[in-house]
């Protein structure tokens, strides 16, 4: 097939295209689990295989997939077909940013492969964290898993060729009470990535049965609490909702396809400009950001991204100010030209497609925020005069610019004078982006940094699901509106 | 086509059989065209021929599932599809009640939301379509992004219980056109859904675009305070809304599972506006119907809210074991939504910017990236985009800066409901996750909503 592909690929280039690009999978296959309240409600699993064709002709792309390979010129004909109606309409045609041709492998670290794991043990891992949330107060529980494994062969007219071995593993527990009025609360835990690996040594029965104790008391507490009230705080971001934060008003308003106005049809675009890099103040100058592909154990590394450039380490906000973006080959050209500057000293690394089925898209790869030299999660509370210490994803809506945002979240702790006072129930907060990150007061050290992942990242048109990481510490900012 | 996909699901099920297998088998097959738009040029063009294979492998209480990405040509693939999901059935738990295996009464194929000249949609027809919505609009600065995604869908079942099978196929088309400024990050937007190839009238996207951005390029951009305002929604806001509803309200499995806003004693008592009446109606062609759900329950006209009043929940067959419920025939991938029209005679957003008004009235008519804040009480949180206006007291038009409205389902279709359009039109609610499903609720033009509180507004685009 690996030959078939290369020779599809030579005689696109002979007939003119500026570029070509193959993405083989082999193979594709998942496994999903659920329990819900003792319920093996879905045991399922999936295998699929295909090629997706990408032809740049005429400053234009065109795209094409098959899971049928019997007929290869075909897929390539119809790509190269789509790229020519395409090029009726251009209006910036279409440069890729150099970079090697690179001959290279990639395998995620992974010591036990989840599908060599014998089906009955997982399920007995789900009854078992189903018997640790059966607690009283509990209403609905459930647990789950998630497997993926994905082999994805690149190839390029540049002469590049990349195999990639990509093994994840997911893990979600949750559980909900209903309160004096029948309202119903949730409490999740998504577990924060420990070691260097990402397969099922990563489930570690002992620590989710901890965390389903804590979750189950943590809910039985918002059950009976007071509601969260509606004023200005300082909000202490725990990592439960700090990597949403980041996710939706750093990661997402710094894509640079956004940035350039590719999503505007749906997605959205950014409050950013071109003119803003190397002068915004993002955030207070406690705020350092970077996209790190280089992590082993987070779904946001994968050696090599879908234009076949290598994973980067890159700063995206200095101590506060805005230095980079999340890129890919086609757009850091673009956006240089646009600006008529060097913004973007090639691409980052960061262009990637959900399947073979989809075409590669500007997507996060990790997003961290450096620790900081503000303490403990302890030490932070005691330097809070007036606050709330907020966790848990509940609702997030952010506007269509990245300009302002609504979250919701599980649970929230008052503070106060330095001390954790009470939990309140239905806590929220809200603000403008850019206002909120320079209000960043704290930023906790190490003690408080965790790599958590996002296994349903969505966008783009056809939509694609990604995942991603983000490394996250303990944060606090002044004067945001709670409660609403 | 249509027998080869029966004749391979026969073979499939005679397979099973001959093992002792219990299974049922969806068949979901997309032949799928996006064509994007992005800063004035064609930044995609693309497609997709997918045909996936379901397996559902049942043992008494026992139930799994098995998914495969395939082609038509590759029986023995599928077969040991079939093996698999048998296997995997053997090592998983009982379920605390029984999972129903459908018997199909009879076999049933709808083909009635077909187009052939639809599906047949050409890219220079795709292109041609889009150039006469934008001709003249667009400039340097003012830049056109958008979709034109079409394709056909296809759906078969059967199962080892009978021989008898169901089908159906659809075709569809969703159209969105947005012009943009390039400097100053405002988007105006106009949608179509077709059916049919008739369905597509670029010449009415035209016209609303053009409406829409003579206002942003003259009217007077504001930052609105804070406050209560009447508002009238959009197509696509009402369309959003009633999916929001629909997830968190009439679904009885969300009811069980305390995600629901709506609770058993709200059945037969007036819960919404007296204004709001709404039905699941799988006669309508352009909602994309399934006439049967997936147990192959005949589907009629059903009403879940009459003059206001609440008439019940719908139940999934999983949900309805489970819960020991009657199944209402909405095993199905969306429901045919109808929100049915009012007294007012506005057809147009420019009868809507002339009507004459005792107060200042917010138009909006999109919500961006709606969210549930609490799902017991229906609050949800979105923003206003793509053409919000605000149409004076005096006459006069300003266009707002995005604002964001945090509220309850119960509040904007309750008694703060003012009046609905007597025009009701298709709006495509189609997902582009996971299997092509074509999906539009029927919704009034515009919706008027009085009192509902802005509770965060942009100082700029």
């Amino acid at each position: 097939m690996l030959k078939s592909i290369q020779q599809q690929i030579e005689r696109l280039k002979q007939a003119g295209v500026t570029y070509v690009d193959a993405r083989w999978y082999p193979f594709e296959e998942s496994n999903s689990l659920m329990m819900w309240n003792g319920n093996l409600k879905e045991t399922s699993a999936s295998r699929e295989s295909g090629v997706g064709v990408r032809v740049l002709y005429k400053g234009a792309w065109g795209f094409s997939a098959s899971s049928d390979l019997s007929n290869l010129a075909a897929i390539f004909d119809k790509a190269l077909d789509n790229a020519r109606v395409a090029a009726e309409r251009v209006t910036f045609p279409i440069r890729l940013a150099e970079k090697d041709a690179i001959q290279a492998s990639f395998t995620s670290p992974c010591q036990i492969n989840p599908f060599d794991v014998p089906l009955a043990d997982k399920v007995a891992f789900l009854k078992e964290m189903d018997a640790c949330l059966d607690q009283p107060g509990v209403f609905q529980r459930m647990s789950a898993l998630n497997f993926t494994r994905k082999q994805i062969v690149f190839v390029d007219s540049e002469g590049s060729h990349i195999e990639k071995l990509i093994t994840e593993v997911f893990a979600t527990l949750r559980v909900a009470g209903r309160d004096e009025q029948g309202a119903v609360h949730e409490r999740k835990y998504h577990p924060g990535r420990l070691g260097d690996s990402r397969g099922w040594e990563t489930i570690d029965p002992r620590r989710f049965a901890e965390n389903a104790d804590r979750i189950v008391a943590e809910m039985n507490q918002v059950l009976t609490a007071e509601p969260c009230p509606k004023e200005d705080r300082s909000v202490i971001l725990l990592p439960g909702i700090m990597y949403l934060q980041t996710h939706e008003t750093i990661g997402h308003a710094l894509e640079l396809d956004r940035i350039l106005g590719y999503e505007l049809a749906f997605a959205g675009g950014s409050f950013v400009t071109l003119d803003d890099f190397g002068k915004l103040r993002y955030g207070s100058e406690k705020l350092t950001v970077r996209a790190d592909a280089t992590i082993p154990n987070s779904p946001g590394s994968f050696g090599y991204d879908d234009d076949g450039v290598p994973a980067q380490n890159n700063l995206l906000i200095d101590k506060g100010i805005l230095v980079g973006a999340i890129t890919g080959r086609q757009m850091v050209e673009e956006a240089n030209a646009r600006a008529r500057r060097l913004i973007f000293n090639g691409s980052s690394g960061a262009n990637r497609a959900t399947s073979f089925y989809r075409v590669p898209i500007e997507r996060m790869t990790n997003i961290n925020i450096d620790p900081g030299t503000d303490g403990t999660l302890d030490d932070i509370v005691r330097n809070t005069e007036r606050g709330i210490i907020l966790d848990g994803d509940r609702s997030w809506s952010i506007g269509s610019n990245r300009e302002q945002f609504h979250f919701a979240t599980e649970i929230g702790w008052l503070v106060e004078d330095g001390q954790v006072s009470r939990v309140v129930k239905n806590p929220t907060y809200k603000g403008a982006t850019l206002k909120f990150w320079n209000s960043l007061s704290a930023v906790g050290d190490e003690s408080t940094w965790e790599l958590r992942y996002v296994n349903n990242c969505g966008k783009g048109q056809p939509n694609q699901i990604m995942q991603l990481g983000h490394g996250i510490p303990v944060c606090r900012f002044d004067n945001v509106r709670i409660g609403e | 086509m249509k027998q080869r996909i029966l004749q391979t699901l026969s073979e499939l099920r005679n397979y099973a059989l001959s093992k002792g297998y219990a299974i049922s088998i969806f068949y979901h097959e997309e032949d799928s065209y996006l064509m994007r738009f992005a800063n004035s040029a064609i930044s995609l063009n693309t497609n997709e021929h997918l045909i996936r294979l379901e397996i559902t492998a049942y043992d008494g209480r026992k139930r799994a599932s098995y998914e495969m990405i395939t082609d038509l040509d590759k029986l023995d693939e599928m077969k040991q599809g079939v093996d698999v999901a048998a296997e995997m059935v053997q090592h998983v738990q009982p379920l605390g009640y029984e999972p129903t295996l459908p018997t199909f009464s009879e076999s049933f194929a709808d083909e009635t939301a077909y187009d052939a000249a639809l599906a047949a949609l050409s890219n220079a027809e795709k292109l041609d379509y889009f150039n006469t919505v934008v001709k003249g609009l667009e400039t340097e600065e003012i830049r056109l992004s958008g979709i034109f995604s079409h394709g056909v869908t296809t759906v078969a079942q059967i199962n080892t219980r009978s021989p008898r099978t169901q089908f159906v196929r659809f075709s569809d088309a969703q159209v969105t056109v947005v012009l943009a400024h390039s400097q100053l990050k405002w988007e105006v937007q106009a949608e179509q859904s077709a059916q049919q190839k008739a369905d597509l009238d670029p010449l009415a996207v035209r016209r609303e675009l053009a409406f829409l951005l003579h206002h942003y390029q003259n009217d007077a951009p504001l930052q609105i305070p804070l406050g209560t305002y009447d508002i009238v929604f959009g197509p696509a806001a009402i369309a959003d809304l009633l999916s929001m509803m629909n997830w968190i309200g009439f679904n009885g499995g969300s009811l069980k599972r305390g995600f629901s806003f709506l609770r058993e004693e709200h059945v037969g008592k007036t819960v919404f506006s007296d204004k709001i009446t709404l039905l699941d109606d799988p006669t309508r062609r352009e909602t994309f119907p399934f006439k049967r759900d997936g147990t192959g329950i005949p589907r009629h006209p059903m009403p879940l809210i009459e003059a206001g009043v609440f008439k019940g929940f719908t139940w999934f067959q999983d949900d309805a074991d489970e819960f020991g419920m009657t199944p209402t025939g909405h095993t199905v991938m969306h429901k045919s939504l109808v929100l049915q029209g009012g007294d007012q005679p506005v057809q147009t957003l420019e009868d809507l910017v002339q009507m004459r008004r005792d107060k200042d009235v917010l138009y909006i008519p999109f919500l961006h990236y709606m969210n549930i804040v609490n799902p017991s009480k229906g609050i949800v949180t979105a923003s206003s985009r793509f053409g919000a206006l605000l149409l004076k007291q005096d006459g006069s038009v300003a266009v707002p800066y995005n604002v964001r409205l945090t509220q309850s389902l119960l509040d904007i279709f309750g008694q703060k409901v003012a009046w609905l359009a007597q025009t009701t039109l298709p709006y495509n609610t189609s997902a582009s996750y996971g299997a092509r499903n074509p999906t539009a609720i029927i919704v009034p033009a515009f919706m008027r909503v009085n009192g509902l509180e802005i509770s965060h507004s942009n100082a700029s685009y």
